[in-house]
């Protein structure tokens, strides 16, 4: 477990100090290119979806359940 | 007595969330899925293309007053759904029938002007084979105007339940959910014009 953690640890000390060669992103590379920039939006758009809609549905689930909780100490 | 203990069971045992409503809700999340899929695809082309229509499609200018007036319509019909909602939750079954109706024809405007729009633009060149601009307006607007017609054909079935008598402010559920998908597509529509016609 220790020497799991180790290897981990290192690895993100390598990327934090040389991201440069660890780029796996091929367009990532030609942000100034607007193909580039039109990827890296949509990437970033499509990113946040799954976040927004399991947010509503799970704050709908969770807004029911409380709001029926309450009702009997009313 | 034994029976009236029975339906309180019933009433206490029954989610906080229906079925229904979860079911529909799931549905949604998948449809905004479908939708960001979509919306993604445009913004590679959109922001990854400097002048925006192409140099192929010079010239060919969307609607944007006409669809702008046309939001407005749509808009207006998540008005009068929510309208339908409330009534049923008033037990006014009269209203409930008058605003699906409402609704329902503001759809089948929104439809309808849609429609004649694409039938000018397709006359003035732009098709869905020429080119990736006419392409990703085809599929997007065109995936929501068949959203429109289902959540359409949805409001007329709700619409014919509510004239049978089927539902009461305590049992609205098709009202619910029919309520619930309207308001997404219509929400939904502001951000696809602004994205297609303005941006």
């Amino acid at each position: 477990m220790y020497r799991f953690f180790f290897w981990v640890s290192l690895l993100m000390v390598v990327m934090l100090i040389v991201p440069t060669y660890l780029e796996a992103c091929p367009a990532c590379k030609t942000l100034d290119d607007p193909i580039g920039k039109g990827f890296n939006w949509s990437i970033l758009f499509m990113m946040a979806m799954p976040f927004a809609v399991f947010g509503v549905i799970g704050g709908t689930v969770y807004l029911h359940y409380r709001r029926a909780n309450r009702k009997p100490m009313d | 007595m034994m029976a009236q203990n029975n339906v309180e069971m019933r009433e206490s045992d029954r989610p906080p969330l229906s079925n229904a409503r979860l079911g529909v809700l799931v549905l949604l999340g998948a449809e905004t899925m479908l939708f960001s899929g979509l919306i993604g695809t445009f913004l590679v082309f959109r922001v990854g293309n400097v002048t925006w229509p192409p140099p192929s499609h010079i010239g060919i200018e969307l609607p944007r007053v006409v669809t702008g007036i046309n939001t407005a319509l749509l808009l207006l019909s998540g008005y009068t759904m929510f309208q339908a909602w409330r009534a049923i939750q008033k037990d006014s079954v009269k209203q409930l029938r008058n605003w699906l109706l409402i609704t329902g024809m503001l759809g089948l405007l929104f439809l309808g002007v849609q429609g004649s729009e694409w039938v000018q633009l397709i006359r003035n060149g732009l098709t869905l084979q020429s080119g990736v601009y006419g392409g990703i307006f085809y599929v997007l607007i065109g995936c929501h105007a068949v959203h429109v017609l289902s959540a359409v054909i949805w409001v007329f079935i709700v619409f014919g339940m509510a004239m049978a008598g089927r539902f009461s402010a305590s049992r609205y559920t098709g009202v619910d959910t029919c309520t619930i998908y309207w308001i997404f597509v219509v929400a939904l529509w502001p951000i696809l014009y602004v994205l297609v016609y303005l941006l």
